[in-house]
């Protein structure tokens, strides 16, 4: 972990303890773009993800005095975005609305966005979108544990360590995650690639 | 045909991070979110509000680790045998007053006794009282005895000093 980010971060937690709001709103802009990666990709809905992202920093705010830094920041805040996330899924169900349909316009002209779309077979052979659409469906139908590591591995590219640390499990339940995950993403996208139709 | 690997996958999955909200959405989430703070706010009832304050400058002191568990069960059983001593101890201002109130009595005949002879600290004045206590009791609703207490005796005001 960045050790200058973590003194930041420790800076602004201390003043925002002492009462200063606007530390705390440097806190907010800091990891909304983050947080919001990872709860968007977790329930793949933008009104869910805006909702539930103001409840977990209302939350920080609210537990920010009970924070006495035995865990970095970073961690805590993803702990609490994490578990807060897992909840509403558990609430929410299995009637989700699939709003990830679409990739954004700007990722079409990204460089690593191109260099992946134009190297592996199967990637070039399939249409990009409707395999990012396959991708999203797959990742629905993950669990939500499971879901959530492969969001933070794979996504947001944490080390074992540190989601082993978010999610309070060993690096072995993280790893043994992360590989039943990817076989039944890499089952469901193979299907899709057999019988593309379907 | 080929399969998709796990480096295709995680080059798929990579690309996720690229999807973004609609543009200003992180411009206006810190606006929104100190909207809902201040809805919020509004929305929650004095006592709430009070707790949350209280709370604040408890964990603001950190009085927790002042102050033991067993000094806190001292100081609640202090003011428990305290409070406990107050009520036992009270004396009954009803009973009391009715005690030390002096009965008016009135001589049924007057005139024979105004003599002369008799000065009015040898006066022999008639103990029966002018009001029959059992006859007068009888017109209240309730049997049992009732004293009134608005009245004050005359020595009990206060003396004015000029």
């Amino acid at each position: 972990m960045d050790e200058a980010r973590k003194d930041e971060d420790q800076q602004l937690v201390a003043r925002t303890q002492e009462g200063d709001a606007s530390a705390f709103d440097q806190l907010v802009v800091k990891y909304t773009p983050r947080l919001y990666g990872l709860v968007y990709n977790m329930t793949s809905n933008h009104e869910d993800t805006n909702d539930l992202l103001q409840d977990i920093f209302a939350k920080a705010y609210k537990a920010i005095r009970g924070f006495r830094g035995k865990s970095s920041f970073y961690t805590w805040i993803h702990s609490i975005a994490v578990n807060m996330t897992l909840n509403f899924l558990k609430k929410r169900g299995r009637r989700f609305q699939l709003s990830l349909d679409d990739v954004d316009a700007s990722i079409q002209n990204d460089k690593e966005f191109i260099e992946a779309t134009a190297s592996s077979s199967p990637v070039r052979e399939a249409d990009l979108s409707e395999l990012q659409k396959r991708l999203n469906e797959a990742m629905m139908k993950l669990s939500d544990e499971h879901r959530a590591v492969v969001t933070m591995f794979h996504i947001q590219g944490m080390p074992h360590a540190e989601i082993s640390k978010i999610l309070r499990v060993s690096e072995g339940t993280v790893r043994s995650r992360l590989f039943y995950a990817n076989r039944q993403l890499q089952n469901y996208l193979d299907e899709f690639r057999k019988n593309p139709v379907t | 045909m080929d399969e998709f690997n796990d480096n295709e996958i995680t080059k798929l999955l990579r690309l996720k991070r690229y999807e973004q909200p609609p543009a200003g959405y992180f411009e206006n989430f810190i606006h929104e979110f100190h909207r809902r703070q201040r809805d919020e706010l509004l929305r929650q009832p004095l006592w709430r509000i009070c707790v949350d304050r209280a709370r604040d400058f408890v964990i603001s002191f950190n009085l927790s680790t002042l102050t033991s568990y067993p000094a806190a069960v001292t100081a609640v059983l202090v003011c428990a045998a305290v409070i406990s001593l107050k009520i036992y101890q009270t004396p009954q201002p009803a009973t009391v007053a009715a005690k030390d109130r002096p009965v008016l009595v009135v001589p049924a005949s007057t005139e024979p006794e105004w003599t002369l002879a008799s000065p009015v600290a040898t006066r022999v004045f008639n103990t029966r009282s002018l009001r029959n206590i059992t006859e007068s009791a009888k017109t209240h609703r309730s049997g049992t005895p009732r004293y009134v207490l608005d009245s004050v005796p005359v020595s009990y005001e206060t003396t004015f000093k000029f």
